[in-house]
């Protein structure tokens, strides 16, 4: 093939290390962005590779078998809040595995979340929007939070549980 | 409440405690899932966990020492009222305890549209007349424990992990041969045809035609220091 052969159609992985290889970081950021916490994100991660690595076919192209890491994902993440919460909190849907499959070389995008949390803190007024960013996506306490907005600890505590609630009744776009 | 406990638990860090979900609670969480992964750089893989996981694929994918020689159906059996010293107790080590909840996945690439919903082929097992019987005491299984039991009638594994205590047939549900323990305490495996469950009942592999259904589960609780399963009555 012309182009140093990065043209051929079909890519294949040479064995399962090359599959772990290049799926570990993508699988685990797409879980992490569907449980929040690295201590799921690495349980799930686990169960994934443990079930899909045996039974895999290495003939298949690395499109279909970044697919199969999906679907065994997507099932993986249903089992879990089946046991953890009883009903399913996330999904991992078509964008999602638009996101797993077409995914260049490099795993170090980030996840799908980052873009479903712009959403949400889009639509929320102010106050909320800004709890919300301080709170979760800037990592403060509720100290430094509530100083950073001129509230007390006391309402900064309220303000973040109104705004999670704001949040989740703006539907289903987070999903 | 438990919805803000486990909000709680997301931002700092630490795995949230499960408990029964409403719908409310779901949409709240859900977007606050969504928010916690956003955090720049947190969803970022440990190398120690990459490293650890390469190593413990490389453990499961070796070929395997085939010619285990057929098992002593009882050995690892625990007798219902065996003093706790004579008890054995397998610990699952690491974090794959109990967790595989894998859905039928065959011996060839399938199509990603098969897997979803065969989890759940198998209900629990209500017996018309039954009893809560001992199983384990609850000091002997720990958290990614599993043990063994045989009542006679039934036999099956009682496992316990982070979500709680568990019960299984100990029956494949393909044609009927006695489930074993794998060595590493993760998985059922049958003697028969190569199939493996997860000690949740899940199916974990096959090399059959169809996928046979997942392991029936029992119902477990836990009273006065014991791991009791709602068995038939004799």
């Amino acid at each position: 093939m012309s182009d140093s052969g990065e043209r051929v159609a079909e890519p294949r992985y040479a064995d399962w290390e090359a599959v772990y290889r290049d799926n570990v970081t993508r699988v685990y950021r797409m879980l992490y962005g569907k449980v929040g916490n690295k201590a799921d994100a690495e349980d799930l991660t686990t169960e994934v590779f443990m079930a899909a690595l045996g039974p895999l076919r290495l003939e298949a192209s690395a499109p279909e078998v970044r697919s199969y890491l999906f679907t065994t994902a997507r099932t993986v993440l249903a089992g879990h809040w089946r046991r953890t919460l009883g009903l399913e909190v996330t999904a991992l849907d078509t964008d999602d595995e638009r996101w797993l499959v077409d995914l260049g070389p490099e795993p170090e995008v980030p996840s799908t979340a980052p873009r479903r949390a712009e959403a949400i803190l889009a639509q929320l007024p102010e106050p909320h929007r800004r709890i919300l960013q301080l709170r979760f996506i800037d990592a403060c306490s509720l100290r430094e939070a509530a100083a950073a907005l001129g509230i007390t600890v006391g309402y900064a505590k309220v303000l973040q549980h109104r705004a999670l609630k704001r949040a989740a009744a703006l539907g289903e776009v987070a999903t | 409440m438990s919805t803000q406990r486990y909000v709680r638990d997301l931002l700092r860090g630490r795995r949230p405690r499960r408990f029964p979900a409403d719908a409310e609670a779901a949409a709240e969480l859900r977007a606050a899932i969504t928010l916690a992964a956003a955090k720049p750089d947190a969803d970022s893989p440990r190398e120690e966990f990459v490293h650890d996981l390469h190593r413990r694929l490389s453990e499961q994918l070796a070929p395997a020492p085939t010619a285990r020689s057929a098992p002593e159906p009882s050995s690892n059996v625990v007798p219902l009222r065996l003093g706790p010293t004579r008890r054995r107790v397998l610990l699952a080590g690491g974090v794959a305890a109990g967790a595989a909840a894998i859905g039928a996945v065959g011996d060839h690439l399938i199509s990603a549209d098969s897997t979803a919903g065969d989890t759940e082929a198998a209900g629990t097992l209500e017996p018309n007349v039954g009893t809560w019987r001992q199983v384990a005491a609850s000091s002997d299984l720990e958290v990614g424990g599993v043990r063994q039991f045989d009542a006679g009638s039934v036999v099956g594994f009682v496992s316990r992990d982070a979500a709680g205590l568990r019960a299984v047939s100990g029956i494949c549900t393909h044609q009927g041969c006695r489930l074993n323990l794998d060595p590493d305490g993760r998985q059922l495996d049958c003697p028969c045809h190569n199939t493996s469950f997860a000690v949740d009942g899940a199916l974990v592999r096959h090399q059959l035609p169809q996928p046979p259904a997942a392991l029936p589960h029992l119902q477990v609780r836990e009273r006065g220091g014991q791991v009791e399963v709602y068995l038939p009555t004799v």
